[in-house]
């Protein structure tokens, strides 16, 4: 009944920070690049507002002709007037011309095959329009002619990767941080819980935490190094004065995430400012020679998913979280998700709560969730946190549950395919793919 | 097997241990043929069908002549609506390919969902609180999703409960099957009929379920905490009481051996002495009992095991052995294989007048034997002994009767026994006794 049947399908999920992409059936995605953009107007050079309200603006057609740099490679070398936009917001796509592109360049550069012999499985949010995905339907059969398509919800590609089908999913991405349950292969619409804090938002918080300390984080654009002597250099900064803001926002943040990775872990007891403040530091080298040392900020940073309002206590971040006090943090997000489910299958999901997402790779967070949870949940349910124990399966594992689902014999039936789309239309998707 | 007996443990203890402990380790153990990894992705139960063959697994042996290629063929699958084709690998044999539908089609089970037609509808199904929009879009959701309650629920466009969606439902189905049956015998059988769906029954076990979830562990440990307080107040108020408790029970126990003694014109001293016999075996119950009690809830049969024991703790390990031996004859199982109340107090009875029997009959011989001796010593005997005698056996004999006495009864009997000693003449065996003596010194004569 759980044979495997090739078919050669084609898996690609975009999230709000990297895109995946690869064929079903194997463990890894081939190709994983970030899921912004690098857009320069071609038609007005010098007016970076002709090019902000373009790119903004999701339904309104681009005025001019936008040039789209697409993938790591592109968007790490620096180019004049060249912006960086993402398409995703709050984990909805709001501009279709960016999502095109990036599938372009995943599919035709990163997988060099011809969409028209492929069935395509699409993973998308848990809490994504119906408009989104007829759009999506719509794109994919006409532009690229794929011969079917399935769009599978994130958290039940996660509950497929680790074998189950009933379990609640935590999702804690770039972007946003989603808490899904899912009963026997479908998502519990009701009961699915958002907030908007993500790896991008603990990202800003410790640039800006660094920021009011007086550490300045270089672009690598921004300098040069030089070798004067064998094993020593000499930092020489460079100017470029048509760079934008965004782009070295952008690439300011892709060095502070790395910084968040390499040194922050999660605190095994709730941050606060005294016990906290005699931390020993931790050095940590920039990429143009400088060593910073990290202290405190190494717990508090990853806190701010269990106490959102800790955010407000980071200077130059009070106002990125507008409704900040009805944001919950992590442990009561769970709650509240089984809580809001039918009763009968509260006890499955407390003993399979799975995390996936790439900032649930955070030391610690495991066990700090698992003991948070204990503490608030009912005496008769067993809680158990699964993760998996390698970095790479938590950060894909949407990828492999849909690599999974795209590869079983049984599946073969469920797909919407182009005859069915020229018969019923885009809006037969809602009854195909539940 | 013999130290057993001794101990006391029964023989049939362990089997039954073990027959429990296998059942729950064999669905554990995974079919042979499929890895350990796919296997955990059924949830480590094996599938409702039966998937893979282990004899399919071989892998099949290519004859001389055969030319084995693989090619990327296209595929119909029947389970499919259109006529999609994917492509797969195929195992073609002398380029022949292999014919018959997709493998993987016969796996595409449903639920049947009756349907009914709008003249049914209007004649059987009318609901004041379901339109028929409502009825249908249910019906079509429950054919889509395969009757998944729950997911139903949460996709339902207006809000009804998980209860209501199933009431709804099941009542739908039942009636549509009654209606259409040709007699209502035909589908009494039909567990739709049957059993019909209790919808307060669930509204009420998730109420209390969602009660159960509820308590977090603060209030658990609040809980544990104020139940401890609770145990240590009573356990305080009882050791107050228990002075008082086993006066209770003796007054009443006493209240029928004094009135039926007092038409024997008993002393006092006689009903006395039944009383504060009395006291022990009721004392000895009544901690039974007050023990049983504080467990609040207990196994029937373990509580025919105290009761027994608490009988038997006088009798000695011998008369036990006896008892036993006397049920084993009698063809009565030791311990009672169905401990139902009934049963309970009827073993119970049985084991009491089985002590009673040994114990007479201990005590026949017992007499015999003195009234040989005592044949032998002398035959006068002091005048007071003989109304002792009978009013003590009215004693005995009465202990029987009266039902409320429980071990008293017997036990009453057997500490007369134990404290008449060598010294004193029992009456029973000394009743026949004496009206076997004449015969004997008759029979002598």
């Amino acid at each position: 009944m759980y044979g495997g049947d090739e078919v050669s399908a084609i898996v690609v999920d975009l999230g709000s920070h990297t895109c995946k992409a690869g064929y079903a059936g194997e463990d890894a995605p081939k190709a994983v690049f970030p899921s912004v953009v690098g857009s320069i107007d071609q038609m007005e050079v010098d007016d970076p507002d002709n090019s902000d309200k373009n790119s903004v603006s999701a339904d309104s057609k681009p005025k001019g002709k936008h040039k789209f740099y697409v993938g790591s490679q592109d968007l790490g070398f620096r180019r004049d007037h060249m912006e960086v936009l993402s398409p995703i917001k709050d984990g909805i796509v709001v501009d279709w011309d960016m999502v095109e592109s990036i599938w372009d360049h995943a599919l035709r550069k990163c997988l060099l095959i011809d969409p028209k012999e492929h069935p395509m499985l699409l993973a998308e949010s848990c809490s994504n329009t119906q408009h989104h995905r007829e759009k999506a339907a719509e794109i994919m059969f006409e532009k690229y002619q794929v011969p079917a398509l399935f769009l599978a919800k994130n958290a039940v590609l996660t509950s497929f990767a680790s074998g189950r089908a009933t379990s609640l999913v935590v999702d804690s991405g770039g972007g946003s941080t989603t808490v899904a349950p899912v009963h026997d292969g479908y998502v519990i619409q009701k009961a699915v819980s958002t907030s908007p804090i993500g790896g991008e938002l603990l990202t800003d918080c410790l640039l800006k935490s660094l920021e009011q300390k007086g550490i300045a984080i270089k672009p690598r654009y921004a300098f040069k190094r030089k070798e004067i002597r064998p094993g020593e250099f000499q930092t020489v900064d460079l100017d470029f004065p048509n760079t934008t803001e965004s782009y070295k926002l952008y690439s300011q943040r892709v060095i502070a995430s790395d910084i968040k990775e390499c040194v922050c872990r999660a605190p095994d007891t709730p941050y606060d400012e005294t016990s906290y403040s005699n931390i020993p530091m931790t050095p940590y080298e920039l990429p143009d020679g400088q060593t910073i040392e990290i202290g405190a900020d190494r717990f508090k940073i990853p806190d701010v998913l269990f106490n959102p309002s800790l955010v407000q206590t980071i200077p130059g971040m009070e106002s990125s979280l507008e409704t900040a006090s009805t944001i919950r943090g992590l442990p009561q997000m769970v709650i509240d998700s089984i809580n809001k489910c039918d009763v009968d299958i509260r006890r499955e999901l407390y003993s399979s709560i799975l995390l996936a997402g790439g900032t649930s790779s955070m030391q610690q967070l495991k066990e700090r969730l698992e003991k948070d949870l204990l503490e608030e949940s009912p005496q008769s349910a067993r809680v158990k946190v699964l993760a998996s124990g390698n970095a790479t399966e938590r950060r894909f594992s949407v990828w492999i549950g849909g690599s999974i689902l795209a590869s079983l014999g049984s599946f073969q039936q469920m797909w919407f395919s182009k005859s069915e789309y020229e018969e019923h239309g885009a809006s037969y998707i809602q009854r195909k793919c539940p | 097997m013999d130290a057993k007996d001794i101990l006391g443990i029964p023989k049939n203890a362990l089997p039954s241990q073990d027959k429990k402990s296998k059942p729950p380790k064999e669905t554990q153990r995974k079919p042979d043929g499929i890895s350990r990894e796919v296997y955990a992705l059924t949830g480590g139960l094996a599938p409702l069908m039966p998937a893979i063959d282990v004899n399919h697994l071989k892998r099949k042996a290519q004859l001389e002549n055969e030319k084995i290629t693989w090619q990327w063929l296209p595929f119909t699958s029947s389970a499919r609506k259109d006529d999609l084709q994917l492509y797969h690998w195929v195992r073609v044999v002398n380029g022949v390919p292999p014919t018959g539908d997709y493998s993987f089609a016969k796996y595409n089970k449903s639920v049947d969902v009756i349907k009914y037609t709008d003249e049914e509808y209007a004649k059987y199904l009318s609901d004041p609180a379901w339109t028929k929009e409502e009825t249908d879009q249910l019906f079509d959701m429950c054919e889509q999703f395969d009757l998944r309650f729950i997911v139903i629920a949460d996709r339902f466009p207006t809000s009804k409960t998980v209860e209501e969606l199933k009431h709804r439902y099941y009542s739908v189905s039942r009636t549509i099957l009654i209606a259409r049956a040709p007699s209502p015998g035909d589908v009494a059988g039909h567990p739709l009929v049957k059993d019909p769906y209790n919808e307060s029954q669930e509204k009420e076990r998730k109420r209390a379920l969602a009660l159960v979830l509820s308590h977090t562990k603060h209030q658990e440990r609040r809980d544990v905490e104020v139940l401890a307080q609770a145990k240590r107040i009573t356990e305080a108020r009882k050791t107050i009481k228990a002075p008082k408790a086993p006066e209770l029970p003796i007054i009443s126990d006493v209240g029928p051996l004094g009135i039926d003694s007092a038409d024997n014109v008993s002393p006092p001293t006689n009903s006395q002495l039944p009383s504060s016999s009395v006291t022990n075996p009721v004392s000895e119950t009544a901690s039974v009992v007050a023990s049983l009690r504080m467990m609040r809830v207990y196994l029937r049969s373990y509580a025919l095991e105290q009761l027994v024991q608490a009988a038997s703790s006088s009798a000695g390990l011998r008369t036990i052995k006896r008892v036993e031996q006397t049920l084993h004859d009698l063809g009565v199982n030791l311990k009672p294989k169905v401990p139902t109340r009934a049963v309970c107090a009827e073993h119970l009875e049985l084991r009491k007048e089985i002590l009673t029997l040994l114990n007479l009959q201990k005590q026949l011989q017992y007499k015999e034997a003195e009234g040989t001796s005592y044949r032998d010593a002398s035959y006068t005997e002091p005048p007071g002994t003989p109304t002792k005698r009978s009013v003590r056996a009215a004693d005995l004999d009465q202990t029987f009767t009266p039902d409320s006495l429980g071990f008293g009864g017997e036990r009453s009997g057997k500490r007369e026994q134990k404290r008449k000693g060598p010294g004193r003449l029992s009456e029973a065996p000394s009743s026949p006794a004496q009206s076997k003596r004449p015969r004997k010194f008759k029979a002598s004569d």
